[in-house]
């Protein structure tokens, strides 16, 4: 790794982290100056008093905003994110039990919806004007365009209502995760089952712009120097594409993908939420309509942290596969 | 090879304003894409007008109050009822009429603030440079990366219920960055023109340059990346109505989704499910189309390769 | 038997406007390790030539007239899978704004390499490896710097590179389209040393492509003046440049300012405009700018007139 690209990961990393800190900074911000009272969003208002009174003085409630602002900050870094008021457990805990299954939605879905996108993307400009091309195109428009949450329920109703071939709900069957016997692998295949209605409604909603960014991305690259070479070079078609104008063209799909992340987790929460997959978007949405507040911040610190980390990974991967940035 | 004229056509500023508008109308109606978005969004926008006829026929028909005295749950589509009604017996077409009218409105006024903001911020990040410049852009940079929806349900939380105008604010406040990074980039190309450079050994004023000279320059753009804000407005305010934070007393389509739901009739009633997703997908179809339209119009280099090369 | 012969060739694109007519009943030849230049104005069918000869015209372009023979084979709609076989291993081009021809994401050697393999496939990588080291060698890069990306070379490098990797496959021919345009005077110098060196070496012939009569001077032994999609002018170098016979050749190397008397003038600018090629005047298409033009040269197109057994000229009245 040469210095130019160390520089460059240490100065993304420092800018997430800014970002991040920011973003910690308002909703500390915001949950102590918006209207209404600041302790109940802190301590459940069912608690004793007692216990009350000693969650106050743990979070500082009663000292100056800025002694307060220093608290929080060593709360979270701690990882002291308050008891949820509907679950009644440590925020952390249920935080973190929902972590794994948002990013195994997500990126799938993502890594999917990018990968076929890419691949129709790169065919369907070869047949530009043909029957194909039109048809795929105003496919993957139409795909993109469809109301999410309203997409998710179709595909419930058609496939796992009508049809029964998946469940109504849920990450996993609980008879199966009781059971002893039962291995990882029919485990994973349980978890597979349970995460293909949502996986394929995310997928459905993404594929549309990856495939029409790589489209119109594969045009533009075709009308390269580079391609004439390519050609004058005796080299047939099918190397052309695949060769050089192909992994040319990927690489502002990449940097599309980078920039549709924050969308893309919006899309995550709400496919969460109609499937009942016990993600972190759904929980987030569950939170907030509980006013539950120790939850709800802390989930969305999280899935904040997520979107950064995601968006840093894509540059990363951008930068690893463009050779002018690497050296 | 182009001959000398061609070569000079194919960058030849725009004649006049108005041969080019005549010009850039003929080229868009042109393009079958931009004929479709056209005509759908004019259904949409008939319908959003003629919402406000069904109360005035008979109360009943009001899609928040109106009920009809002799159904009070869901039934299917009738002479009366021409798609049903909804499980407390509202008329499920006149709120489909009024979510029309809703996603108009939330769309183009959160469209118009967004890009009102992005135009403002993306002038000045460009035209003052430096500090001002790296300050804004960073700012967009984080804005660009929150998720619009997750930070609204956020707000709802704490601020309680949310009404229209705020949601409407507040999407605009999230939307902004993409476009003034279009317009800074624009500002600057703008900025090193001899016309600009003209007008400042002229003596004028920073601000009267970036209103009078910069700004008409940047309006075609700014009007382009305002129909597809248009879009992510319009499907974030949905989302959010689904969810259960939208406002309680407007009847978006969102609302309409959370109603069908919340209510567990999307299995039993595909008149009342279909009909406000496929509304929402096919508006937010067309303003995608108008802009992809107008896109070629503005964009001389999207313009179809049908010409010498 | 030349190496390349072009016989009333016409080539033209199709456009919304008409059949564009940019090259118009052409005949050349170039023999085996010989060099031949064409010089005109953007626009007067050079390049399309070059193209036409790798059959790189775009979708809209066509040969529609005459025959283009190498090595005696007619080129003119012969078959994809023989084109294929016949570039980069026979005839190989080195491009316009070299700037974007190689590949921006594979390395140096990985392009020059994959021709190599392409065309005989019987060489193993290592010995592509080694070839590609020692074309470096012959244009005077570093062996070492193949493995490089595109980027990191200079412009002057880039050029060189391109040069290499069009020797790789040892071609009879190489078209060079204004290799030399983006690049600045010294680095262009320099370019065009390497290509008559290179040319000398390796016994290749070379088509040259220039608006710039000076630069295809240098390397070219025979020059072919166009204009308008028309040869108006070939000869030798030295008869093109000490007895030049069309007034548009005249008129090119009048825009050289030399001080050779005392007074140096300045060169009449030519007025006018190049003709329409979609609607070609019915007479000598230099009838707009040619300061000694006549009524005979409006209505009908003048013939040849051979000057020497190699210098010829299209006009009525050459004067020298």
């Amino acid at each position: 790794m040469t210095m130019e690209i160390r520089r460059y990961i240490l100065g993304r990393l420092f800018q997430i982290t800014l970002i991040f800190f920011v973003i910690l900074t308002v909703l500390f911000l915001l949950f102590r100056l918006a209207p209404g009272d600041p302790v109940s969003r802190m301590v459940d208002p069912n608690m004793t008093p007692e216990d009350a009174q000693r969650l106050i003085e743990q979070l500082g409630l009663d000292l100056p905003m800025w002694q307060q602002y220093l608290i929080y900050l060593e709360n979270f870094l701690k990882g002291r994110f308050g008891i949820s008021f509907h679950y009644g457990q440590p925020v952390s805990e249920i935080i973190l039990n929902r972590l794994p299954n948002t990013i195994l939605l997500f990126t799938s879905s993502i890594l999917l919806a990018a990968f076929v996108g890419v691949f129709l993307g790169k065919i369907v400009s070869w047949k530009k004007g043909e029957r194909i091309d039109t048809w795929v195109t105003i496919g993957a428009l139409v795909c993109h365009t469809l109301f999410l949450p309203w997409l998710a329920l179709i595909i419930i109703w058609v496939f796992a209502y009508w049809i029964g071939w998946f469940p109504l709900t849920g990450m996993i069957s609980a008879e199966i995760w009781t059971d002893p016997s039962a291995g990882l692998l029919r485990k994973g295949l349980d978890i597979a089952h349970h995460m293909a209605l949502p996986l394929i409604t995310l997928f459905l909603i993404h594929f549309g712009s990856y495939l029409l960014v790589m489209r119109s991305s594969m045009l533009d690259t075709l009308r390269e120097d580079y391609i004439l070479t390519a050609r004058a070079k005796g080299l047939d078609e099918a190397t052309i594409r695949n060769r050089h104008a192909a992994p040319n063209a990927a690489l502002p799909v990449i940097t599309s993908v980078g920039l549709s992340l924050a969308f893309s987790i919006n899309g995550g929460a709400l496919t969460e939420t109609v499937f009942t997959w016990p993600g972190l978007g759904r929980e987030l949405v569950f939170a907030v309509s509980n006013n539950d507040y120790p939850l709800a911040q802390a989930s969305f610190l999280l899935i904040a942290a997520v979107v950064l980390t995601a968006n840093l990974v894509v540059d990363l991967l951008y930068a690893y596969l463009d050779p002018r940035i690497r050296y | 090879m182009k001959t000398g004229n061609e070569q000079r056509d194919a960058f030849a500023a725009p004649a006049g304003r108005r041969e080019w508008l005549a010009g850039g109308w003929a080229l868009f109606w042109e393009n079958p894409i931009g004929k479709i978005g056209l005509i759908l969004m004019a259904c949409f926008a008939l319908m959003a007008a003629a919402s406000f006829v069904p109360p005035l026929l008979d109360p009943m028909y009001h899609p928040m109050h109106g009920v009809d005295p002799e159904i009070s749950h869901a039934t299917g589509p009738s002479a009366a009822h021409w798609l049903g009604t909804d499980f407390i017996g509202r008329d499920i077409f006149s709120q489909l009429l009024a979510g029309a009218r809703i996603a108009f409105m939330v769309g183009l006024s959160a469209a118009f603030m967004s890009i009102f903001f992005g135009t403002l911020i993306g002038m000045i990040s460009g035209y003052a440079g430096r500090f001002a410049d790296t300050v804004l852009m960073r700012l967009a940079d984080m804005v660009m990366v929150m998720p619009t929806l997750l930070v609204v349900l956020i707000l709802s939380s704490l601020f309680g219920q949310l009404r229209i105008w705020t949601i409407v604010l507040l999407i605009a406040l999230f939307r902004w960055p993409g476009v003034s990074r279009i317009i800074r980039s624009q500002t600057l190309t703008l900025k090193h023109r001899p016309f600009i450079e003209a007008a400042r050994v002229a003596g004028a004023s920073h601000l009267r340059i970036i209103f009078r000279h910069i700004l008409p320059n940047v309006l075609p753009l700014a009007m382009l990346y305002m129909t597809f804000r248009v879009t992510s407005a319009i499907i974030i305010e949905a989302a959010l109505a689904f969810l259960g934070f939208g406002d309680p007393g407007t009847v978006s389509w969102g609302m309409m989704l959370q109603w069908v739901w919340k209510t567990g009739h999307m299995f039993q009633a595909p008149y009342w499910l279909l009909p406000p997703g496929i509304c929402i997908s096919l508006l937010t179809l067309s303003f995608y189309m108008l802009g992809r339209a107008m896109e070629e119009v503005l964009d001389p280099r999207l313009r179809k390769e049908g010409e010498s090369d | 038997m030349a190496l390349l012969e072009a016989e009333h060739l016409s080539i033209g694109y199709r456009t919304r406007k008409g059949l564009l007519r940019a090259v118009e009943d052409v005949s050349f030849s170039l023999e085996p390790g010989g060099s031949l230049g064409f010089v005109g104005e953007s626009g007067c069918g050079k390049t399309t030539i070059g193209m036409a000869l790798m059959g790189l015209l775009p979708a809209n372009g066509s040969i529609f007239g005459g025959e283009l023979r190498f090595k005696g084979q007619n080129l003119v709609g012969i078959s994809d899978e023989r084109l294929q076989k016949l570039r980069w291993k026979e005839i190989a081009m080195i491009f316009q704004a070299a700037m974007n021809a190689l590949n921006p994401i594979q390395r140096v050697e990985d392009q020059i390499v994959e021709a190599i393999r392409h065309h005989e496939p019987e060489v193993s990588a290592a010995q592509a490896a080694e070839r590609v080291s020692s074309l470096f060698s012959l244009v005077d890069l570093d062996p070492e710097r193949s493995r490089d990306y595109p980027h990191q070379y200079s412009g002057g490098m880039k050029q060189r590179a391109i040069i290499a990797m069009a020797l790789a496959c040892r071609p009879d021919v190489i078209i060079a389209d204004e290799p030399t345009t983006a690049l600045d005077v010294i680095v262009q110098a320099q370019i065009l040393a390497e290509i008559r060196r290179v040319q000398k070496e390796m016994d290749v012939a070379v088509l040259f492509i220039s608006h710039d009569i000076a630069v295809v001077a240098e390397v070219c032994r025979h020059i072919a003046v166009m204009y308008a999609g028309q040869i108006v002018e070939q000869g030798t170098r030295k008869e093109v440049f000490e007895t030049p016979a069309h007034p548009y050749t005249q008129a090119l190397l009048d825009a050289y300012l030399t001080i050779e008397e005392e007074n140096a003038t300045l060169p009449r600018a030519m007025n006018g405009e190049s003709p329409n090629l979609a609607a070609p005047p019915k007479g000598c298409r230099f009838y707009d700018r040619c300061p000694h033009a006549d009524a005979q040269c409006r209505q009908e197109p003048p013939t040849w007139i051979s000057l020497s057994p190699t210098h010829k000229v299209m006009c009525y009245g050459p004067r020298s």
